[in-house]
Order: C-alpha cells, then structure tokens, then sequence
C-alpha cells in the first residue's frame, strides 16, 4: 500500500515540476515564433538574441559598462541606502511605538510625507547632494572601486522608499505587543532598556522583518526608476534606458530579466531570513 | 512520606502585606464609573497560602495588579513589608500570556535571572533544576506554544520560581487546564509552597481550588469587589476532596456564597 503511494507520489511531483516549466517555455516559444514572424529585431528581439546578450554579462555596452557592472552598481546603491532606512526605521519605529508622546509628535509629518513617491524626491535630493558621491562625504574624491558610482541622491532616494514600510510595520508591531509581556517582564525585573531588548524588539520581530521585507522590495523598484531618470551615468536602469534610446531591445529586454530576477531572488533571500528568525510565529499562546 | 508541615503556623505570625481601606474604580469610554473594589482591608501573614475567592469579574485580578504594584489605588494603601519588593521578589502568575511565545522554554525560566545579570552557566544550572522540579525535564528547547495549557502554567511558575519570590501573586492560573492537569498542578503547588519559604495569593473562582490550597480563604463579593467572607482552612495536607470535614468546608462556603457566584 505503502510502497504503491511512493511510486505515484514520484510522477506527482515530476508532473508539478512539469507545470511550472510549462509556463515559461510556451510564452518563449510564442515570443520566438512573434519575433521571427515579426522579423524587426529593433523593436522586438528574438528570444535567442536576448538570450545570447545573457550569456555575456561582461560584455561592455556604450560607455556604462556591462550588463553585471551596471547590476552590482544598483544593487549596492540599493544595499547602501536599505541597510540605512532599516536601522533608522527600526528605531523610530520602535521609539514611536513605545513612547506615545514622541508618536504624536511624529506622526503628522510622517502621514504627510508618506503618500510622497520616492521618486518624487530625486529632484530635490539632486540639487542638495549634487552628485557627490559616498566616497567624496569621508573625503576621498576618486576611491577607483565600484563605490565611486553611489550617489548620495541615489542613497537618499532609496532610503526614503524603504523607510516607510520599515517604520510603519515595525511601528504597528510594537504597538500591538500584548502588554501582558510587558507586565510580565516588569514583574520579572527588567528595566525599561531591557524591556526594550527582551520585549518589544522581539515581540515586533515578525512585523519588523515584514516591514524590512516590504522595504527592500520597494527600494529595488525606487533605484530602477531612479536610473531612467536625467542625472542617472550607470545602473541596470540606466543601461535599460541608455539601451532603448539606442534601439538595442535586446538589452532593454535582458535587463528587464535581470531585474525581475534580481527582485524575485531579494523576495526570497528576505523570506528565507523571516523564516530562520521567527520559529515560534506559528502561534501566540 | 515523611510528616509535612501543614499550615506552617508560627506563634507569632510576621506581616507580608497589609491593606487598609483599598479602593478603585475604572472609567469606561462610556464616561461611566465602575468601582472595582472597596474599601478592602487585609492583612497576608508571612508564609500563609491565601485563596481568593470570587466570581469573574468581581476585580480580583484588580487587586493583585494593584498588589503587584502594577496599577495603582484610587482609596487607601498598601504596605508591603518582610523585605517584599516588586521586581525583586514578588512572582507573578497570569492566567493568559504566561511565557514569551519567542523564548524557548529554558530561556523564559531564565529570564529573571539574565535580567539580573546571572551568568549563563549559573543560570541553565538554576533553569534546569527548576524544570525537573515541576516536570519539564527535556523540554527545554521547546517553544511554548509546542506545549500543552499544563506545561505551560508549569513553565511559569517555574518561571516566576527563578526569581526566588518570597511572595507569590497566581491570577487564576489554572482556569484554563483540564480537570485532571489541574489537580497535578494544584498538588505540585501545594508542595512548592511547602518546599519554600513564601507566601501565596491565589486568586480562583473555584470554591474547591480555594478549600484545596488554601490554609485562609478569602470571599470577595462582586461589584465592588469587597471582602464578604473568611474563613480558615486547618485540614491537614494533601487535603482529600471526599473528607467530610473537606465537604462541610464546601458546603458553608457554598451557603454563604448563595447567590453571588455563577
């Protein structure tokens, strides 16, 4: 009976497997067939000749460098500036949320500035940072490593568009922490900084890893369309955009891919950290 | 088995806490005023184990708040003496939200202890002691909510055990176990307070959990909370339910009571 059970549950798993490759290689199939049909490579690119621009990410386009330069440029601008609205959001999340005074304080311009686009910001972020870069705000003016291309714009824009899902969730996470804990851990003796370490912070753990998830999600978005915009000289973004202006769609449509693939692996690396970090969200007792 | 003192009744019995004309009242976001308790006085003896008895919603977990320190009186006072001191050495057990569902088990016995600075080593040599004592040996690693309600309440009195509590404030405690897991508890309780030198304020709404533990009960009457009835228990340890002294016990209890639990 048992052994019957194994032997089917093999093709099961071979025929989900099935499914989920299914998916992709008949919109490539159509793609390929729509593009030899269509035969105007400029405009839509056959699926092997953006395959084969995959296949090189070391080549070098225009004068921005290649298609994994330009990717590791916008990563670490995105790295950069998340791993700073993190810690900030964080803190004042949890300063609000603990400390009621402060909160309302806070809030109003919070809820103003909230609705704003990030990339509404990149204007203003220009003209105040001009295009200094991470380097040049320690004093060094060329540091001839990849961090020559972090703009400070670029980090200021990217902090605004994680800092808010940061702040909000961790926010609401330390405002919903049962003050059962809290009064336990008062009765336990711990003082208010401990009750921070050993209470709120953990508690509004699950909410907090939500928020950095959310964060970083919206932080590669803001640094693509920061990059298309006037004032970008590198980044996948900019060499998507640089490469459209130049009718080199197969470019445009690898970069595209290599975006999505970017986003997709940061959901699950994030996903991954929730899981290993949160072992006892499955129930609250 | 070897004799067990019973009551540990000293000829001279020291004050834990005493309580003179207690009062508090609660405004609702109606604008209206409930008084939770009035005019409440008491005296807790060193080393006795109190029941208080009352029905849900009559404030007794008001008034180990307020015990606790963990809310403060609108009328009267409180005065803890014996070297009593909130944070220190005054354990509290709550019926719900016992353990930090993100600490495993070991580590929320260990709290107390790691906010006072104890060492690791010293610590798990404490934790560890503890859990066997109320049963939890090998489940050390296990997160509370990968137990069961009775190993729960026992990880916290384990819990408020680590802090070494010369008083012990029970809201209730064991409401929301079994009736089998709950006579392990109220045994394993009896023989804690025994084995240690503290008092215990327990509060129950269940005329038998209070004849069982306590050796004084205390009625509260239901809004305002107020001191309705005393009595005290001299039967000797382990009490046995089907005693007729035990039921005699229940039924006067139960008589005065009429009409104002259930």
């Amino acid at each position: 009976m048992s052994k019957e059970e194994l032997k089917t549950s093999k093709p099961r798993n071979y025929s989900k497997l099935i499914r989920w490759i299914a998916g992709p290689v008949i919109l490539l199939i159509i793609w390929q067939a729509a593009a030899y049909y269509y035969n105007q490579p400029w405009i839509f690119p056959s699926v092997t000749k953006v395959l084969s621009q995959l296949a090189h990410p070391l080549r070098q386009h225009y004068a921005s460098g290649s298609l994994l330069s330009n990717t590791l440029i916008s990563l670490l601008r995105v790295v950069i500036g998340f791993c700073l609205a993190a810690v900030v959001g964080v803190t004042i999340g949890i300063v609000m949320g603990s400390v009621s005074f402060i909160r309302d304080i806070i809030e109003p311009v919070l809820e103003l500035l909230r609705p704003l686009c990030p990339i509404a910001w990149l204007p203003f972020a220009i003209v105040v940072f001009k295009l200094r870069t991470l380097p040049q705000l320690f004093g060094i003016d060329y540091s001839h490593t990849i961090f020559d291309q972090v703009q400070l714009g670029m980090i200021f824009v990217i902090f605004v568009g994680g800092f808010f899902p940061v702040l909000t969730n961790t926010l609401d996470g330390v405002a919903g922490v049962r003050r059962n804990y809290l009064l336990l851990a008062k009765t336990l003796g711990a003082s208010p900084r401990q009750i921070f370490f050993h209470v709120y912070l953990p508690a509004a753990m699950p909410m907090i890893l939500t928020g950095l998830r959310q964060g970083l999600g919206l932080c590669w978005f803001v640094i693509i369309a920061a990059e298309m915009m006037t004032g970008g000289d590198s980044g996948i973004g900019y060499l998507l955009m640089y490469a459209s202006d130049n009718s080199a769609m197969d470019i445009v449509i690898a970069a595209m891919l290599i975006i999505g693939a970017v986003g997709a692996l940061l959901a699950f690396f994030m996903r991954r950290v929730m899981n290993t970090f949160i072992s006892w969200k499955p129930k609250e007792i | 088995m070897t004799p067990k003192p019973n009551n540990r009744k000293t000829s001279e019995k020291t004050t834990a806490i005493e309580i003179r004309g207690l009062g508090k009242v609660f405004h609702t976001d109606l604008g209206t005023k409930v008084r939770a308790l009035q005019n409440i006085d008491l005296t807790v003896h060193s080393g006795e184990f109190l029941t208080i008895l009352g029905a849900t919603g009559c404030g007794k977990s008001t008034f180990l708040n307020l015990i606790a320190g963990l809310d403060a009186p609108d009328e009267g006072s409180i005065r803890l003496s014996d070297g009593l001191q909130f944070g220190e050495n005054i354990g509290y057990v709550f019926q719900h939200y016992t353990l930090f569902p993100w600490r495993t088990v070991v580590k929320n016995v260990g709290f107390a202890q790691q906010m006072r600075g104890v060492s690791k080593r010293a610590r798990k040599r404490k934790t560890s002691e503890l859990l066997s004592r109320v049963g939890l040996a090998g489940f050390e690693n296990a997160y509370p909510h990968e137990l069961s309600g009775g190993m729960r309440q026992r990880a916290a009195i384990a819990q408020a055990l680590a802090m070494k509590p010369k008083l012990l404030l029970m809201d209730e405690p064991f409401g929301a176990v079994d009736d089998a897991t709950r006579g392990d508890l109220q045994n394993m309780i009896t023989e804690l307070w025994q084995e240690n030198d503290m008092t215990i304020v327990f509060v129950t709404h269940n005329i038998d959990e209070a004849i069982l533990l306590g050796s004084r009960i205390l009625v509260l009457s239901e809004r305002p909370g107020r001191i309705a009835g005393e009595f005290e228990i001299d039967l000797s340890r382990p009490r046995d339910r089907m005693n007729s002294e035990f039921t005699d016990i229940f039924m006067e209890i139960r008589r005065s009571l009429s009409g104002q639990l259930d």
